[in-house]
């Protein structure tokens, strides 16, 4: 459809009846969804991170030691790294994208007001927690997070998600998958401290850093260093796991579409 | 431009199971039924009296269950008392825990208040029946209309919340573009009305009831909803044509990737338009030709019911597959357990129970609004006249 005709057509909707409604729309989503106040952590701190993906090498030693330090149930993680095949349509040229990813401890996260009971909060360091003995395990904040950091812990039937290894930050250590990276490729700090160094590399890489689908207006506070756009959005990838079933309709394994 | 294969990516389970399906059914149902039923029994317009008896009982039935399907897709239904512990006024769905309980007393008092006459004139009945009837009817003393319309104003205002609540709770998260319109919760009410009118449809044929008046009133309201659902569907395709991203580019674009989402599309699409198309033929037949054709309407009323309730399983279920932040579409299988086919057969089973229940042991028939066992016509327990039933022998009353 040509863009002109398109462009009448928006203009018509927007003069049927139902345009009403938006302003109604906006009053919902601006005065019952907004941030509950932040509470624990130490104010005087805001966590982050930094993934440098020219040091990534896809070895899922992050998906792994996260794993065995917060004890996810099988087939659920809190951070994993994507893979891609990238084909360069002129020169055939195959190159590996990996996108590790994690909660993004938004400074504006979707997950926190939606929850009824206030089970997910946000500290005042910005880690993003759930208290899972107050968690009725509605899943509404599975649904709200654009970045499918969440799930719900089939053993603990509530939310689950990454917490920055908080427990270990407490500690002096630091977070399991950052421990684990093999290339170095994963930097966590306080951003409030300006000699951190995620601190040095924001100043030095600002204009190079990226985040994952910045116009949900979520102010994710994982940067992405290194980082190409195409797929700072949900990819236009063709999707590989086909699930190959058995008779009795029981997972045997993966097959690729071509 | 680079072709680009995703070689490894989790598989993300759905987060909310059939159970918020069945929730979202039953509610709707609940609150249109409820606005099919207030003409009569609220605002005085007796020729509604037939439909609001039948729109009533639909109306108690799906509230009572209802509840109980939310309830179980909580993954940890016994701390639901923390909704109200620690109650968040930020979160859509805590506003709708503290509507919903509200909305359930209001019905419950406003379907007690229209039974109230028909149970005081059968406490004399024997067994069972006369035992609950002397049981519920709590007195002698007349219902004052001015009370059921009282409370009847209530519980349409606290209606409103449902439908406001219900809809926003979806139409908010950003994070699934096909759920964040502002259509979506208008196009929840209208198919709502769509599947409640089905549904007093059904029941006038299956309680025997076969009144030409409930027929022809709901297949009015059946055809005004179908229009304002069509309208609101436009609206919302018109709306996005534009957009490169948001919830009609996310829909076109499920669409063109995906032959599931493509048959969808296409039977959703034909049987609204021949759900419509069935309605205006039977209102537009001659007078002497609509007995027989009315005789039928009930399986118009189905076609309804599978209106309302796919579209809940389509934005509630399948969105829930499109994948967020990777490739493609996750698989989702209904698995056979309480999650899954045994809690959508459950859900029905226990509102069919729920039906068979208030059937057996309340003269619904009769609900009026208002009065005493004095206005209750003895020996006649349907209200309406012989000459008003469809052809057919009446079922059992």
């Amino acid at each position: 459809m040509d863009p002109i005709r398109r462009s009448l057509l928006g203009q018509l909707a927007r003069l049927s009846a139902g345009a009403a409604m938006v302003p109604l729309s906006s009053v919902a989503s601006a005065g019952i969804n907004q941030q509950p106040p932040r509470r624990e952590g130490d104010p005087s701190k805001r966590y982050g991170m930094l993934i440098d993906l020219r040091q990534c090498i896809g070895c899922q030693a992050c998906t792994v030691s996260c794993h065995i330090e917060n004890a996810a149930p099988l087939g659920s993680f809190r951070t994993t790294v994507s893979q891609y095949e990238v084909e360069h349509q002129e020169t055939g040229e195959v190159a590996t994208f990996m996108l590790p990813r994690l909660c993004n401890h938004c400074e504006n996260p979707a997950c926190v007001p939606v929850c009824p009971v206030e089970a997910t909060y946000q500290r005042q360091d910005g880690i993003v927690v759930v208290d899972s003995d107050r968690c009725v395990g509605c899943a509404y904040c599975v649904n709200a997070c654009p970045y499918d950091a969440r799930f719900i812990n089939e053993r603990t039937q509530t939310a689950d998600k990454c917490t920055f290894c908080a427990h270990r930050l407490e500690a002096g250590l630091l977070p399991a998958c950052v421990e684990s990276c093999v290339g170095g490729a994963r930097i966590i700090g306080d951003m409030r401290d300006p000699q951190s160094q995620i601190s040095r590399m924001i100043a030095e890489h600002r204009d190079e850093l990226m985040v994952l689908q910045p116009e949900k207006n979520t102010l994710p506070q994982v940067f992405y260093l290194g980082m190409d756009e195409r797929f700072v959005t949900r990819p236009d990838a063709e999707p590989v796991a086909l699930d190959v079933l058995d008779p009795h309709g029981k997972e045997m394994g993966y097959e690729f579409r071509h | 431009m680079n072709s680009a294969i995703e070689l490894l990516a989790p598989r993300y389970d759905i987060a909310w199971y059939p159970w918020a399906v069945q929730y979202f059914f039953m509610i709707a149902l609940s609150y249109a039924s409820l606005w099919l039923a207030a003409p009569a029994l609220v605002f005085g317009r007796a020729r509604w009296l037939p439909t609001a008896r039948l729109a009533l009982l639909a109306c108690l039935t799906t509230t009572l269950v209802a509840p109980v399907a939310l309830l179980a897709d909580l993954h940890q239904p016994l701390r639901f008392w923390h909704f109200y512990a620690y109650a968040n006024s930020h979160s859509w769905m805590s506003v709708g825990s503290l509507v919903l309980p509200l909305y359930l007393v209001g019905v419950i008092v406003l379907a007690w208040l229209a039974w109230r006459p028909a149970l005081q004139a059968h406490r004399q009945a024997p067994g069972i029946a006369g035992f609950i009837a002397r049981w519920l009817s709590l007195g002698d003393a007349p219902t004052p209309r001015a009370l059921m319309v009282l409370v009847g104003l209530g519980t349409l205002a606290l209606s409103t919340g449902i439908m406001l609540y219900t809809g926003a709770e979806v139409a908010i998260v950003k994070a699934r573009p096909l759920w964040h319109t502002v259509w979506l919760p208008p196009m929840f009410v209208a198919t709502g009305v769509i599947a409640a009118a089905g549904l007093v449809l059904v029941l006038n044929r299956v309680a025997g009831e076969r009144s030409t008046t409930v027929i022809r009133q709901m297949l009015r309201v059946m055809l005004g909803a179908c229009l304002v659902a069509a309208l609101v569907a436009g609206s919302w395709f018109l709306d996005g044509i534009n957009a490169h991203v948001g919830s009609v580019a996310a829909a076109m674009e499920s669409v063109r990737d995906s032959a599931e989402w493509r048959s969808t599309a296409l039977w959703g699409g034909l049987t609204g338009v021949a759900l419509f198309g069935a309605v205006l033929f039977l209102l537009t037949r001659p007078a002497a030709r609509r007995p027989a054709l009315f005789a039928w309407a009930w399986v118009l009323g189905l076609v309804a019911l599978h209106v309302g309730w796919m579209f809940r399983w389509v934005v509630l279920m399948d969105v829930q597959t499109v994948a967020r932040h990777s490739a493609g579409f996750h698989h989702y299988g209904i698995p056979a357990g309480s999650s899954g086919i045994l809690g959508i057969v459950g859900t029905f089973g226990l509102w069919l129970a729920a039906i068979l229940l208030i059937d057996l042991f309340v003269p619904w028939r009769q609900a009026r609004q208002g009065g005493s066992a004095a206005d209750i016509p003895p020996a006649q327990p349907d209200a309406h006249s012989a000459a008003e039933t469809t052809e057919g022998a009446p079922g059992h009353g």
